[in-house]
């Protein structure tokens, strides 16, 4: 601060708030696309135990419809989970299993929307949050800077250096 | 050029709040089912009297497929609508009945106790057939055309309203809707 009154220009500070903010995003996207790249990531193909598995936990059980039918032991539950199995067995695929579910049941089944809106909206929603909340900053920020300085003239230049020897004598 | 920015509050503002307006006018519990338009599932099950019963020996008459059991407060009630309706609509309209996640004990007591039908009850051991017919909890009952097509599914208890505006609809009945 002091430097500034005397005319000096020293970059460090403003240079750190300039480049913090895209510093942080890229750090965001970079995590958010390694967690992306992680989950959407092909595994080994698993046995068709996971495979139940994984089917069970995403089917919601009808009686008791908070829980998944992996974590219902209600006589449903247990039924689905036999059918999952048997189809399995007979050869259909994941997708195969969980259509059938739908078919009967609807898309409420289904414990994760099908739609890929429901995922994409409030991620856009968080998106368009961040975007704007720095494009607020950064105007809030920009009149500060450019009336922060303002210039020295030579006559206050002059003074400075009287007032300084002054004190010195 | 600085008051354009606050234009960006209804341009966030108004989509969000349509759309929540629209999700809240949905009835969370009015689950649609899936098997509108489509044929009923085949079956072959035995019933509470012995019998063996087919899906295909069901068709030529429309149909009420009512899951239920012993052990559901509001099946007391659709039985008497159940009773009345069998009573009313005499043999243009087929009633059958699906034991739902319960014994043929509980099945005869309660039958005993609430009335005699005079429509089968098909026992369902393993469930399977409510998992092909999509049933979430008892009492749910489909109404069926005389093609075997799925044409309206009913949650929670039957009442003689529902069961003629039904009928009506799939006898083409003018005198539909008068529950008296």
């Amino acid at each position: 601060m002091a430097a500034r009154q005397l005319g000096v220009a020293i970059d460090a500070e403003p240079m750190i708030r300039r480049f913090a903010f895209p510093i942080a995003l890229g750090a965001l996207l970079a995590l958010g696309g390694l967690v992306a790249v992680i989950v959407l990531r092909p595994a080994g193909a698993p046995s068709q135990a996971v495979v139940a598995h994984q089917i069970a936990a995403d089917l919601r059980c009808p009686d008791c419809q908070g829980l998944s039918v992996a974590d219902s032991s209600s006589a449903s539950a247990t039924e689905i989970r036999r059918q999952i199995d048997a189809q399995l067995s007979a050869g259909r695929s994941a997708d195969q299993v969980k259509q059938s579910f739908v078919d009967r049941y609807g898309e409420w089944i289904l414990l994760s929307p099908a739609a890929p809106i429901a995922w994409l909206l409030p991620i856009g929603v968080l998106l368009a949050a961040i975007v704007i909340l720095a494009l607020w900053i950064g105007r809030a920020r920009r009149p500060e800077r450019s009336a922060a300085v303002p210039a020295v003239s030579e006559m206050d230049r002059a003074r400075a250096r009287g007032e300084a020897e002054a004190l010195d004598a | 050029m600085r008051a354009l920015r606050w234009l960006l509050v209804p341009i966030v503002v108004v989509p969000v709040v349509l759309l929540l307006l629209h999700g809240f006018s949905r009835d969370p519990a009015a689950i649609p089912s899936a098997l509108i338009g489509k044929p009923m599932p085949s079956f072959s099950l035995v019933t509470l009297d012995g019998r063996t019963v087919t899906a295909a020996e069901l068709r030529g008459r429309p149909l009420v497929l009512n899951f239920w059991a012993s052990w559901c407060p509001s099946c007391v009630d659709e039985h008497a609508a159940l009773l009345d309706a069998a009573q009313r609509y005499g043999m243009s309209v087929r009633i059958v009945g699906v034991l739902y996640q319960d014994t043929p004990d509980g099945a005869r007591s309660f039958e005993a106790r609430y009335g005699e039908p005079s429509w089968p009850t098909l026992l369902d051991p393993d469930g399977s057939l409510a998992i092909d017919f999509g049933v979430s909890g008892p009492p749910e009952s489909y109404v069926i055309d005389a093609n075997g097509i799925v044409r309206y599914k009913q949650f929670g208890p039957l009442t003689q309203q529902v069961i003629a505006d039904q009928v009506g609809r799939m006898l083409g009945s003018a005198t539909a809707g008068r529950g008296d």
